[in-house]
Protein backbone atom coordinates (compact mmCIF):
# COMPACT_ATOMS: atom_id res chain seq x y z
CA UNK A 1 0.00 0.00 0.00
CA UNK A 2 1.14 3.45 -0.47
CA UNK A 3 0.47 6.14 2.01
CA UNK A 4 0.99 9.44 2.01
CA UNK A 5 1.31 11.83 4.85
CA UNK A 6 1.72 15.58 5.47
CA UNK A 7 2.85 17.11 8.76
CA UNK A 8 3.05 20.63 9.86
CA UNK A 9 3.30 22.10 13.71
CA UNK A 10 3.04 25.57 14.84
CA UNK A 11 6.78 26.39 15.18
CA UNK A 12 8.12 23.96 12.16
CA UNK A 13 11.12 23.02 14.04
CA UNK A 14 11.16 20.25 15.74
CA UNK A 15 7.99 18.42 15.66
CA UNK A 16 7.18 18.61 11.85
CA UNK A 17 10.14 16.45 11.13
CA UNK A 18 9.43 13.64 14.19
CA UNK A 19 6.21 13.02 13.10
CA UNK A 20 8.11 12.94 9.77
CA UNK A 21 10.36 10.33 10.59
CA UNK A 22 8.07 8.56 13.28
CA UNK A 23 5.71 7.23 10.13
CA UNK A 24 8.21 7.07 7.75
CA UNK A 25 9.69 4.21 10.34
CA UNK A 26 6.77 2.32 11.21
CA UNK A 27 5.47 2.31 7.31
CA UNK A 28 8.84 0.85 7.14
CA UNK A 29 8.25 -1.89 10.00
CA UNK A 30 4.77 -2.43 8.66
CA UNK A 31 5.88 -3.02 5.00
CA UNK A 32 3.88 0.43 3.09
CA UNK A 33 5.65 2.85 0.82
CA UNK A 34 5.06 6.06 2.51
CA UNK A 35 5.87 9.55 1.48
CA UNK A 36 5.80 12.96 4.36
CA UNK A 37 5.73 16.23 2.86
CA UNK A 38 6.75 18.28 5.81
CA UNK A 39 5.51 21.76 5.88
CA UNK A 40 7.95 23.31 8.76
CA UNK A 41 9.45 26.44 9.19
CA UNK A 42 11.60 25.97 5.65
CA UNK A 43 8.65 25.72 3.69
CA UNK A 44 7.38 22.56 2.05
CA UNK A 45 9.96 19.93 1.40
CA UNK A 46 9.26 16.63 0.12
CA UNK A 47 6.18 18.10 -1.83
CA UNK A 48 3.62 15.43 -2.68
CA UNK A 49 3.60 15.19 -6.36
CA UNK A 50 0.71 14.50 -8.65
CA UNK A 51 1.92 11.03 -9.17
CA UNK A 52 1.64 10.26 -5.36
CA UNK A 53 -1.77 11.43 -5.44
CA UNK A 54 -2.75 9.06 -8.26
CA UNK A 55 -0.82 6.45 -6.94
CA UNK A 56 -1.84 6.51 -3.22
CA UNK A 57 -4.09 4.51 -0.99
CA UNK A 58 -4.28 6.42 1.62
CA UNK A 59 -3.26 9.97 3.39
CA UNK A 60 -2.68 11.02 6.81
CA UNK A 61 -2.28 15.05 8.21
CA UNK A 62 -1.06 15.61 11.21
CA UNK A 63 -1.29 19.19 11.58
CA UNK A 64 -1.53 21.12 13.91
CA UNK A 65 -1.73 24.29 11.15
CA UNK A 66 -4.38 25.14 8.71
CA UNK A 67 -2.94 23.26 5.12
CA UNK A 68 -4.66 23.21 2.07
CA UNK A 69 -6.54 20.09 1.51
CA UNK A 70 -8.22 20.47 -1.47
CA UNK A 71 -5.69 17.85 -3.87
CA UNK A 72 -6.33 15.06 -1.12
CA UNK A 73 -10.16 15.24 -2.47
CA UNK A 74 -11.50 11.68 -2.90
CA UNK A 75 -8.28 9.80 -1.38
CA UNK A 76 -9.44 8.08 2.17
CA UNK A 77 -7.82 10.75 4.35
CA UNK A 78 -6.94 10.38 8.34
CA UNK A 79 -6.73 13.48 10.34
CA UNK A 80 -5.02 13.74 13.69
CA UNK A 81 -2.44 16.00 15.38
CA UNK A 82 1.35 16.18 14.99
CA UNK A 83 1.94 14.55 18.39
CA UNK A 84 -0.60 11.48 17.68
CA UNK A 85 2.29 10.93 14.58
CA UNK A 86 4.57 10.72 17.34
CA UNK A 87 3.07 9.01 19.77
CA UNK A 88 0.85 6.15 17.96
CA UNK A 89 2.50 6.22 13.70
CA UNK A 90 1.41 2.74 13.70
CA UNK A 91 -2.25 3.26 14.78
CA UNK A 92 -2.69 6.38 12.53
CA UNK A 93 -1.45 3.87 9.45
CA UNK A 94 -3.68 1.75 10.49
CA UNK A 95 -6.78 4.02 10.83
CA UNK A 96 -5.57 5.40 7.14
CA UNK A 97 -6.10 2.25 5.50
CA UNK A 98 -9.16 1.61 6.54
CA UNK A 99 -10.67 4.71 5.73
CA UNK A 100 -13.25 5.57 3.06
CA UNK A 101 -12.78 8.18 1.17
CA UNK A 102 -14.96 10.96 1.11
CA UNK A 103 -15.94 12.17 -2.13
CA UNK A 104 -14.75 10.94 -5.62
CA UNK A 105 -10.99 11.61 -6.57
CA UNK A 106 -10.36 14.92 -8.24
CA UNK A 107 -7.20 14.91 -10.63
CA UNK A 108 -4.71 17.16 -9.29
CA UNK A 109 -4.31 19.27 -12.35
CA UNK A 110 -6.96 20.98 -11.44
CA UNK A 111 -4.93 22.69 -8.23
CA UNK A 112 -1.69 22.70 -10.65
CA UNK A 113 -0.80 24.85 -13.67
CA UNK A 114 2.22 23.34 -14.93
CA UNK A 115 5.20 24.98 -13.41
CA UNK A 116 6.54 21.85 -11.10
CA UNK A 117 3.66 21.47 -9.23
CA UNK A 118 3.37 24.54 -7.49
CA UNK A 119 -0.14 24.77 -6.31
CA UNK A 120 -3.08 27.24 -8.41
CA UNK A 121 -1.98 30.80 -7.48
CA UNK A 122 -3.91 32.09 -4.24
CA UNK A 123 -6.18 34.16 -5.74
CA UNK A 124 -7.85 31.20 -6.87
CA UNK A 125 -7.49 29.15 -4.15
CA UNK A 126 -9.03 32.15 -1.68
CA UNK A 127 -12.07 32.29 -4.34
CA UNK A 128 -13.38 28.71 -4.57
CA UNK A 129 -12.76 28.57 -0.34
CA UNK A 130 -15.66 31.09 -0.56
CA UNK A 131 -17.59 29.70 -3.09
CA UNK A 132 -17.57 26.13 -1.51
CA UNK A 133 -18.80 27.49 1.50
CA UNK A 134 -21.10 30.14 -0.01
CA UNK A 135 -23.18 26.94 -2.45
CA UNK A 136 -25.05 25.55 0.27
CA UNK A 137 -26.29 28.47 1.41
CA UNK A 138 -27.36 29.45 -2.12
CA UNK A 139 -29.05 26.18 -2.87
CA UNK A 140 -30.78 25.63 0.63
CA UNK A 141 -32.24 29.53 0.06
CA UNK A 142 -32.98 29.18 -3.42
CA UNK A 143 -35.22 25.71 -3.23
CA UNK A 144 -36.79 27.10 0.04
CA UNK A 145 -38.01 30.37 -1.80
CA UNK A 146 -38.79 28.41 -5.21
CA UNK A 147 -40.95 26.13 -2.66
CA UNK A 148 -42.92 28.93 -1.44
CA UNK A 149 -44.21 30.13 -5.04
CA UNK A 150 -45.20 26.89 -5.54
CA UNK A 151 -47.74 27.72 -3.37
CA UNK A 152 -48.76 30.70 -5.51
CA UNK A 153 -46.97 33.82 -6.39
CA UNK A 154 -48.96 35.39 -3.75
CA UNK A 155 -48.77 33.00 -1.27
CA UNK A 156 -45.60 34.39 0.71
CA UNK A 157 -47.43 37.52 0.95
CA UNK A 158 -50.13 36.49 3.43
CA UNK A 159 -48.83 36.34 6.88
CA UNK A 160 -48.69 33.38 9.05
CA UNK A 161 -48.67 31.10 6.05
CA UNK A 162 -45.96 28.39 5.62
CA UNK A 163 -45.64 29.97 2.34
CA UNK A 164 -44.70 32.87 3.98
CA UNK A 165 -42.92 31.08 6.69
CA UNK A 166 -40.51 29.27 3.58
CA UNK A 167 -40.13 32.80 2.07
CA UNK A 168 -38.64 33.93 5.12
CA UNK A 169 -36.08 30.94 5.91
CA UNK A 170 -35.15 30.85 2.26
CA UNK A 171 -35.02 35.02 1.95
CA UNK A 172 -32.55 34.60 5.14
CA UNK A 173 -30.10 31.75 3.75
CA UNK A 174 -29.70 34.26 0.87
CA UNK A 175 -28.85 37.44 3.06
CA UNK A 176 -26.17 35.44 4.25
CA UNK A 177 -24.89 34.03 0.74
CA UNK A 178 -22.35 37.17 0.26
CA UNK A 179 -21.37 37.69 3.53
CA UNK A 180 -20.61 34.37 3.35
CA UNK A 181 -18.78 34.47 0.42
CA UNK A 182 -16.81 36.97 1.28
CA UNK A 183 -16.12 35.92 5.14
CA UNK A 184 -14.53 32.64 3.26
CA UNK A 185 -12.34 34.32 0.91
CA UNK A 186 -10.81 36.23 3.64
CA UNK A 187 -10.64 32.98 5.33
CA UNK A 188 -8.63 31.51 3.14
CA UNK A 189 -6.33 34.94 2.89
CA UNK A 190 -5.85 35.26 6.44
CA UNK A 191 -7.02 32.61 8.10
CA UNK A 192 -9.64 32.87 11.28
CA UNK A 193 -9.18 37.06 12.00
CA UNK A 194 -10.60 37.13 7.95
CA UNK A 195 -13.39 36.35 8.79
CA UNK A 196 -14.83 38.91 11.24
CA UNK A 197 -13.89 41.91 8.42
CA UNK A 198 -15.09 39.41 5.36
CA UNK A 199 -18.64 38.72 6.85
CA UNK A 200 -19.31 42.50 8.12
CA UNK A 201 -18.03 43.58 4.88
CA UNK A 202 -20.14 41.14 2.79
CA UNK A 203 -23.24 42.43 4.89
CA UNK A 204 -22.46 45.71 3.96
CA UNK A 205 -22.12 44.96 0.50
CA UNK A 206 -25.57 43.21 0.58
CA UNK A 207 -26.93 46.26 2.25
CA UNK A 208 -25.17 48.86 -0.32
CA UNK A 209 -26.49 46.46 -2.98
CA UNK A 210 -23.81 45.49 -5.04
CA UNK A 211 -24.15 42.07 -5.39
CA UNK A 212 -22.23 39.03 -5.25
CA UNK A 213 -19.03 40.90 -7.17
CA UNK A 214 -18.59 43.54 -4.07
CA UNK A 215 -19.04 40.32 -1.66
CA UNK A 216 -15.79 39.22 -3.78
CA UNK A 217 -14.20 42.60 -3.32
CA UNK A 218 -15.22 42.74 0.53
CA UNK A 219 -13.38 39.53 0.81
CA UNK A 220 -10.02 39.79 -1.29
CA UNK A 221 -10.37 43.51 0.83
CA UNK A 222 -10.61 42.10 4.37
CA UNK A 223 -8.36 39.43 3.66
CA UNK A 224 -5.43 41.68 3.31
CA UNK A 225 -6.50 43.74 5.28
CA UNK A 226 -5.65 41.69 7.99
CA UNK A 227 -2.31 40.79 6.38
CA UNK A 228 -1.64 44.53 6.00
CA UNK A 229 -2.41 45.07 10.12
CA UNK A 230 -0.32 41.71 10.60
CA UNK A 231 2.74 43.84 9.04
CA UNK A 232 2.48 47.17 10.08
CA UNK A 233 1.36 46.78 13.66
CA UNK A 234 3.93 45.11 16.01
CA UNK A 235 3.17 44.33 19.47
CA UNK A 236 5.46 43.59 22.54
CA UNK A 237 5.40 40.41 23.52
CA UNK A 238 3.52 40.45 26.14
CA UNK A 239 0.36 42.82 24.44
CA UNK A 240 -0.02 40.02 21.96
CA UNK A 241 -2.58 38.58 23.22
CA UNK A 242 -4.93 41.41 22.39
CA UNK A 243 -3.98 41.25 18.33
CA UNK A 244 -6.31 38.48 17.62
CA UNK A 245 -9.28 39.69 20.45
CA UNK A 246 -9.50 43.36 19.97
CA UNK A 247 -6.65 45.00 17.37
CA UNK A 248 -7.29 42.69 14.49
CA UNK A 249 -11.06 42.55 14.50
CA UNK A 250 -12.03 46.31 15.52
CA UNK A 251 -9.23 47.90 12.92
CA UNK A 252 -9.89 45.86 9.99
CA UNK A 253 -13.94 46.06 10.53
CA UNK A 254 -13.44 49.49 10.79
CA UNK A 255 -11.20 49.99 7.71
CA UNK A 256 -12.90 47.48 5.38
CA UNK A 257 -16.38 48.94 6.28
CA UNK A 258 -15.35 52.75 5.52
CA UNK A 259 -13.68 51.76 1.92
CA UNK A 260 -16.88 49.96 1.54
CA UNK A 261 -19.60 52.45 2.39
CA UNK A 262 -17.35 55.64 0.95
CA UNK A 263 -15.36 53.85 -1.63
CA UNK A 264 -17.40 51.18 -3.02
CA UNK A 265 -21.09 52.36 -2.24
CA UNK A 266 -20.94 55.71 -4.22
CA UNK A 267 -20.50 54.29 -7.73
CA UNK A 268 -22.65 51.18 -7.42
CA UNK A 269 -26.01 54.03 -6.57
CA UNK A 270 -25.05 56.27 -9.29
CA UNK A 271 -24.20 52.82 -12.15
CA UNK A 272 -28.05 52.03 -10.51
CA UNK A 273 -29.65 55.54 -10.91
CA UNK A 274 -27.85 56.10 -14.72
CA UNK A 275 -28.58 52.92 -15.70
CA UNK A 276 -31.78 53.67 -14.95
CA UNK A 277 -32.07 56.84 -16.23
CA UNK A 278 -30.76 55.38 -19.53
CA UNK A 279 -33.44 52.35 -20.02
CA UNK A 280 -36.04 54.80 -19.07
CA UNK A 281 -34.39 56.66 -22.38
CA UNK A 282 -34.74 53.66 -23.99
CA UNK A 283 -39.09 53.62 -24.01
CA UNK A 284 -38.93 53.90 -27.99
CA UNK A 285 -36.02 52.19 -29.09
CA UNK A 286 -36.64 48.57 -31.14
CA UNK A 287 -38.75 46.33 -28.82
CA UNK A 288 -36.10 43.17 -30.06
CA UNK A 289 -32.86 45.20 -29.06
CA UNK A 290 -34.30 46.40 -25.61
CA UNK A 291 -35.19 42.71 -24.88
CA UNK A 292 -31.24 41.66 -25.45
CA UNK A 293 -29.84 44.56 -23.62
CA UNK A 294 -32.45 43.99 -20.88
CA UNK A 295 -30.87 40.57 -21.00
CA UNK A 296 -27.42 41.45 -20.79
CA UNK A 297 -28.02 43.47 -17.89
CA UNK A 298 -30.11 40.80 -16.27
CA UNK A 299 -27.02 38.73 -16.09
CA UNK A 300 -24.21 41.26 -16.06
CA UNK A 301 -23.78 40.99 -12.19
CA UNK A 302 -26.76 38.65 -11.47
CA UNK A 303 -27.90 40.76 -8.14
CA UNK A 304 -25.87 43.77 -8.69
CA UNK A 305 -26.72 47.45 -9.39
CA UNK A 306 -26.99 46.62 -13.36
CA UNK A 307 -29.16 43.51 -12.56
CA UNK A 308 -31.45 45.60 -10.59
CA UNK A 309 -31.99 48.52 -13.02
CA UNK A 310 -33.22 45.73 -15.49
CA UNK A 311 -35.19 44.52 -12.97
CA UNK A 312 -36.88 47.57 -11.70
CA UNK A 313 -37.54 48.65 -15.25
CA UNK A 314 -39.21 45.62 -16.00
CA UNK A 315 -41.17 45.66 -12.56
CA UNK A 316 -42.20 49.36 -13.54
CA UNK A 317 -43.86 48.31 -16.79
CA UNK A 318 -46.25 45.99 -14.48
CA UNK A 319 -46.73 48.06 -11.74
CA UNK A 320 -50.46 49.59 -13.53
CA UNK A 321 -51.15 45.68 -13.52
CA UNK A 322 -51.30 45.38 -17.17
CA UNK A 323 -49.04 42.53 -18.66
CA UNK A 324 -46.05 43.68 -20.43
CA UNK A 325 -43.64 42.59 -22.78
CA UNK A 326 -40.86 44.05 -21.25
CA UNK A 327 -41.15 42.45 -17.86
CA UNK A 328 -41.61 38.97 -19.53
CA UNK A 329 -38.38 39.75 -21.53
CA UNK A 330 -36.46 40.37 -18.07
CA UNK A 331 -38.09 36.93 -16.24
CA UNK A 332 -36.93 35.26 -20.02
CA UNK A 333 -33.41 36.26 -18.58
CA UNK A 334 -33.23 35.76 -15.33
CA UNK A 335 -34.00 32.17 -16.21
CA UNK A 336 -31.92 31.78 -18.35
CA UNK A 337 -28.14 31.71 -16.21
CA UNK A 338 -28.80 28.73 -13.75
CA UNK A 339 -30.71 26.82 -16.43
CA UNK A 340 -27.61 27.38 -18.61
CA UNK A 341 -24.88 26.35 -16.31
CA UNK A 342 -27.32 22.94 -15.18
CA UNK A 343 -27.01 22.51 -19.03
CA UNK A 344 -23.14 22.99 -18.96
CA UNK A 345 -22.86 21.15 -16.25
CA UNK A 346 -24.54 17.92 -17.52
CA UNK A 347 -22.95 18.53 -21.04
CA UNK A 348 -19.40 18.16 -19.46
CA UNK A 349 -19.16 16.39 -16.56
CA UNK A 350 -15.33 16.52 -16.63
CA UNK A 351 -15.32 20.65 -16.85
CA UNK A 352 -16.71 21.09 -13.27
CA UNK A 353 -15.78 19.45 -9.78
CA UNK A 354 -18.30 17.20 -7.72
CA UNK A 355 -19.62 19.76 -6.10
CA UNK A 356 -20.07 22.03 -8.43
CA UNK A 357 -22.16 18.95 -10.40
CA UNK A 358 -23.97 18.48 -7.63
CA UNK A 359 -24.90 22.53 -7.52
CA UNK A 360 -25.49 22.54 -11.07
CA UNK A 361 -29.00 19.94 -10.15
CA UNK A 362 -30.63 22.13 -7.65
CA UNK A 363 -29.90 25.51 -10.31
CA UNK A 364 -32.51 23.69 -12.66
CA UNK A 365 -35.08 24.05 -9.90
CA UNK A 366 -33.68 27.35 -9.24
CA UNK A 367 -33.24 28.63 -12.98
CA UNK A 368 -37.16 27.76 -13.67
CA UNK A 369 -38.02 29.54 -10.66
CA UNK A 370 -36.81 32.65 -11.70
CA UNK A 371 -33.47 32.56 -9.10
CA UNK A 372 -31.06 33.94 -10.97
CA UNK A 373 -28.99 33.59 -7.89
CA UNK A 374 -28.32 30.11 -8.20
CA UNK A 375 -25.43 31.00 -11.02
CA UNK A 376 -23.55 33.30 -8.51
CA UNK A 377 -21.51 30.30 -7.68
CA UNK A 378 -20.19 29.74 -10.39
CA UNK A 379 -19.91 33.20 -11.81
CA UNK A 380 -17.74 33.93 -8.77
CA UNK A 381 -15.80 31.37 -9.21
CA UNK A 382 -14.89 31.74 -12.55
CA UNK A 383 -16.67 35.12 -14.11
CA UNK A 384 -14.42 35.61 -17.32
CA UNK A 385 -15.98 32.85 -18.59
CA UNK A 386 -19.40 32.59 -16.99
CA UNK A 387 -20.60 36.17 -16.99
CA UNK A 388 -20.23 36.73 -20.59
CA UNK A 389 -21.50 33.28 -21.49
CA UNK A 390 -24.81 34.27 -19.46
CA UNK A 391 -25.17 37.82 -21.13
CA UNK A 392 -25.36 36.18 -24.01
CA UNK A 393 -27.20 33.52 -23.14
CA UNK A 394 -29.55 35.78 -21.43
CA UNK A 395 -29.48 38.00 -24.05
CA UNK A 396 -30.78 35.34 -26.79
CA UNK A 397 -33.47 34.51 -24.55
CA UNK A 398 -34.33 38.09 -23.38
CA UNK A 399 -34.65 39.32 -27.46
CA UNK A 400 -36.38 36.63 -28.62
CA UNK A 401 -39.10 36.83 -25.69
CA UNK A 402 -39.91 40.42 -27.29
CA UNK A 403 -39.94 39.26 -31.19
CA UNK A 404 -42.13 36.64 -30.13
CA UNK A 405 -44.34 39.15 -28.44
CA UNK A 406 -44.41 37.56 -25.02
CA UNK A 407 -45.84 39.51 -22.01
CA UNK A 408 -46.08 38.83 -18.46
CA UNK A 409 -48.27 40.41 -15.95
CA UNK A 410 -46.55 39.19 -12.55
CA UNK A 411 -42.88 40.11 -11.06
CA UNK A 412 -41.61 36.92 -10.16
CA UNK A 413 -42.24 33.05 -10.67
CA UNK A 414 -40.28 31.29 -13.10
CA UNK A 415 -42.62 28.07 -14.15
CA UNK A 416 -44.92 28.89 -11.05
CA UNK A 417 -46.52 31.69 -12.77
CA UNK A 418 -46.76 29.45 -16.45
CA UNK A 419 -49.80 27.73 -15.54
CA UNK A 420 -51.67 30.98 -14.17
CA UNK A 421 -54.87 32.13 -16.91
CA UNK A 422 -53.65 35.10 -18.71
CA UNK A 423 -50.43 35.95 -16.67
CA UNK A 424 -48.31 35.20 -19.40
CA UNK A 425 -49.14 35.94 -23.03
CA UNK A 426 -48.04 33.77 -25.73
CA UNK A 427 -46.87 30.70 -23.49
CA UNK A 428 -45.95 28.50 -25.94
CA UNK A 429 -43.03 30.69 -27.77
CA UNK A 430 -41.94 32.22 -24.72
CA UNK A 431 -40.86 28.89 -23.22
CA UNK A 432 -39.14 28.43 -26.24
CA UNK A 433 -37.46 31.65 -25.85
CA UNK A 434 -36.10 30.49 -22.23
CA UNK A 435 -35.43 26.89 -23.63
CA UNK A 436 -32.94 28.19 -26.21
CA UNK A 437 -31.67 31.53 -24.35
CA UNK A 438 -30.01 28.80 -22.17
CA UNK A 439 -29.07 26.38 -24.49
CA UNK A 440 -26.75 29.03 -26.16
CA UNK A 441 -25.75 30.36 -22.51
CA UNK A 442 -25.08 26.61 -21.82
CA UNK A 443 -23.11 25.53 -25.05
CA UNK A 444 -20.93 28.76 -25.24
CA UNK A 445 -20.08 28.00 -21.44
CA UNK A 446 -19.15 24.37 -21.98
CA UNK A 447 -16.95 25.51 -25.11
CA UNK A 448 -15.36 28.69 -22.41
CA UNK A 449 -14.84 26.68 -19.34
CA UNK A 450 -11.46 24.58 -19.13
CA UNK A 451 -11.39 21.06 -18.34
CA UNK A 452 -11.12 19.68 -14.97
CA UNK A 453 -9.32 16.03 -15.46
CA UNK B 1 25.03 23.95 16.23
CA UNK B 2 25.84 21.97 19.31
CA UNK B 3 29.14 22.70 21.44
CA UNK B 4 30.77 21.55 24.25
CA UNK B 5 29.70 24.34 26.30
CA UNK B 6 26.78 23.31 25.69
CA UNK B 7 25.92 19.61 27.08
CA UNK B 8 25.74 18.14 30.20
CA UNK B 9 25.14 14.87 31.46
CA UNK B 10 23.78 15.55 35.12
CA UNK B 11 21.35 17.92 35.02
CA UNK B 12 20.41 18.51 38.70
CA UNK B 13 16.60 20.26 38.71
CA UNK B 14 13.84 17.84 39.53
CA UNK B 15 10.47 20.02 37.85
CA UNK B 16 9.87 21.04 34.11
CA UNK B 17 10.09 24.87 34.79
CA UNK B 18 13.17 24.29 36.90
CA UNK B 19 14.69 22.57 34.08
CA UNK B 20 13.54 24.70 31.29
CA UNK B 21 15.32 27.74 33.62
CA UNK B 22 18.40 25.35 33.94
CA UNK B 23 19.11 24.51 30.27
CA UNK B 24 17.98 28.58 29.46
CA UNK B 25 20.87 29.42 32.00
CA UNK B 26 23.41 27.22 29.64
CA UNK B 27 22.54 29.18 27.00
CA UNK B 28 22.66 32.40 28.67
CA UNK B 29 26.31 31.37 30.04
CA UNK B 30 27.45 30.41 26.45
CA UNK B 31 26.47 33.89 25.24
CA UNK B 32 23.66 32.48 22.92
CA UNK B 33 20.78 34.25 24.37
CA UNK B 34 20.51 38.07 25.13
CA UNK B 35 16.94 38.44 27.01
CA UNK B 36 17.09 35.13 29.33
CA UNK B 37 13.09 36.89 30.49
CA UNK B 38 12.06 36.96 26.67
CA UNK B 39 13.51 33.88 25.34
CA UNK B 40 12.19 31.83 27.99
CA UNK B 41 8.62 33.55 28.02
CA UNK B 42 8.62 32.17 24.30
CA UNK B 43 9.96 28.48 25.06
CA UNK B 44 7.01 28.39 27.48
CA UNK B 45 3.95 29.60 25.15
CA UNK B 46 5.52 26.82 22.66
CA UNK B 47 4.90 24.55 25.99
CA UNK B 48 1.33 25.88 26.39
CA UNK B 49 0.12 24.45 23.23
CA UNK B 50 1.10 21.20 23.61
CA UNK B 51 3.96 19.52 26.10
CA UNK B 52 7.12 18.97 23.90
CA UNK B 53 7.97 16.15 26.04
CA UNK B 54 7.39 13.76 22.82
CA UNK B 55 7.62 10.47 25.18
CA UNK B 56 10.48 7.72 24.59
CA UNK B 57 12.08 9.91 27.55
CA UNK B 58 12.88 12.56 25.22
CA UNK B 59 11.89 16.81 25.76
CA UNK B 60 12.77 19.21 23.09
CA UNK B 61 12.02 22.64 24.33
CA UNK B 62 12.17 24.93 22.18
CA UNK B 63 12.02 28.88 21.40
CA UNK B 64 11.96 31.13 18.50
CA UNK B 65 12.84 35.09 19.67
CA UNK B 66 14.85 38.09 18.76
CA UNK B 67 16.82 37.43 21.90
CA UNK B 68 18.64 34.22 20.10
CA UNK B 69 21.88 35.63 18.88
CA UNK B 70 22.55 32.65 17.16
CA UNK B 71 20.77 29.08 16.48
CA UNK B 72 22.36 26.65 19.13
CA UNK B 73 20.90 24.08 20.90
CA UNK B 74 22.02 22.38 24.07
CA UNK B 75 21.86 19.20 25.55
CA UNK B 76 21.24 17.95 28.89
CA UNK B 77 20.40 14.54 30.28
CA UNK B 78 19.07 13.35 33.78
CA UNK B 79 19.77 10.13 34.52
CA UNK B 80 16.72 10.49 37.26
CA UNK B 81 14.64 11.42 34.84
CA UNK B 82 11.85 14.79 35.13
CA UNK B 83 8.23 14.54 34.69
CA UNK B 84 7.51 16.81 31.59
CA UNK B 85 4.12 16.41 31.29
CA UNK B 86 5.09 13.79 28.40
CA UNK B 87 2.53 12.29 26.15
CA UNK B 88 3.21 8.68 27.45
CA UNK B 89 3.34 10.10 30.93
CA UNK B 90 6.66 8.93 31.60
CA UNK B 91 9.88 10.95 32.68
CA UNK B 92 12.12 12.54 30.30
CA UNK B 93 15.76 12.18 30.38
CA UNK B 94 17.38 13.61 26.93
CA UNK B 95 16.74 17.12 26.72
CA UNK B 96 17.09 18.78 24.26
CA UNK B 97 16.57 22.81 23.97
CA UNK B 98 16.53 24.68 20.77
CA UNK B 99 16.98 28.12 20.45
CA UNK B 100 16.28 30.10 16.96
CA UNK B 101 16.38 33.65 16.29
CA UNK B 102 13.69 35.32 14.43
CA UNK B 103 15.60 35.66 11.42
CA UNK B 104 17.25 31.82 11.22
CA UNK B 105 18.61 30.69 8.06
CA UNK B 106 17.78 27.71 6.13
CA UNK B 107 20.78 25.77 6.98
CA UNK B 108 19.96 25.79 10.52
CA UNK B 109 16.09 25.09 10.34
CA UNK B 110 17.20 21.84 8.31
CA UNK B 111 19.97 20.72 10.75
CA UNK B 112 17.34 21.13 13.59
CA UNK B 113 15.20 18.92 11.47
CA UNK B 114 18.02 16.39 11.18
CA UNK B 115 18.11 16.24 14.36
CA UNK B 116 14.65 15.85 15.60
CA UNK B 117 14.26 13.09 13.13
CA UNK B 118 17.73 11.18 14.14
CA UNK B 119 15.25 10.64 17.60
CA UNK B 120 12.84 8.80 16.38
CA UNK B 121 15.18 5.95 15.85
CA UNK B 122 15.57 3.80 18.96
CA UNK B 123 19.74 2.97 18.19
CA UNK B 124 20.05 6.30 18.84
CA UNK B 125 18.35 7.34 21.71
CA UNK B 126 20.40 4.23 23.49
CA UNK B 127 23.27 5.62 22.08
CA UNK B 128 22.69 9.39 24.25
CA UNK B 129 21.14 7.66 27.37
CA UNK B 130 24.70 5.97 27.50
CA UNK B 131 27.50 8.27 26.61
CA UNK B 132 29.46 10.22 29.13
CA UNK B 133 31.72 12.07 26.81
CA UNK B 134 31.32 15.39 24.19
CA UNK B 135 33.19 13.01 21.81
CA UNK B 136 30.20 10.13 22.16
CA UNK B 137 27.89 12.48 21.95
CA UNK B 138 28.54 14.09 18.88
CA UNK B 139 29.51 10.40 17.58
CA UNK B 140 26.05 9.58 17.96
CA UNK B 141 24.95 11.64 15.21
CA UNK B 142 27.54 10.79 12.87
Amino acid sequence: MKIIAVTSCPTGIAHTYMAAEALQIAAKEMGHEMKVETQGSVGAENVITEADLKSADAVILAIDTNIDKSRFQGIPVVEASVKDAIKDAKGLITKALAAKPVSARVDYAEETNGNGGKSKSGIYKHLMTGVSFMIPFVVAGGLLIAFSFAFGIHAADEEGTLAAALMTIGGSAFGLMVPILAGYIAYSIADRPGIVPGMVGGIIANSLGTGFLGGLIAGFLAGYVILAIRKVIKLPKSFEGLMPVLILPVISTLVVGLILIFVLGGPVKSINDAMLAWLDGMSGTNAVVLGGILGIMMAADMGGPINKAAYTFGAATIAQGEPSGVMAAVMAAGMVPPLAIALSTVLAKNKYTLEEREAGKANWALGASFITEGAIPFAAADPLRVIPSMMVGSAVAGALSMLFGATLAVPHGGIFVLPIPNAVGNLPMYILAIVVGSAVGGLMLTALKKKKA
Amino acid sequence: MFSRERVTFNLKSETKKDVIDELIDILIADGKVSDKEAFRAAVLHREEEFSTGIGMGIAIPHGKSDAVNEASIVFGRSDAGIDYESMDDLPAHLFFLIAVPMESSDLHLRALSEISRNLMHKEMRDQLMSCQTYEEFINAFK
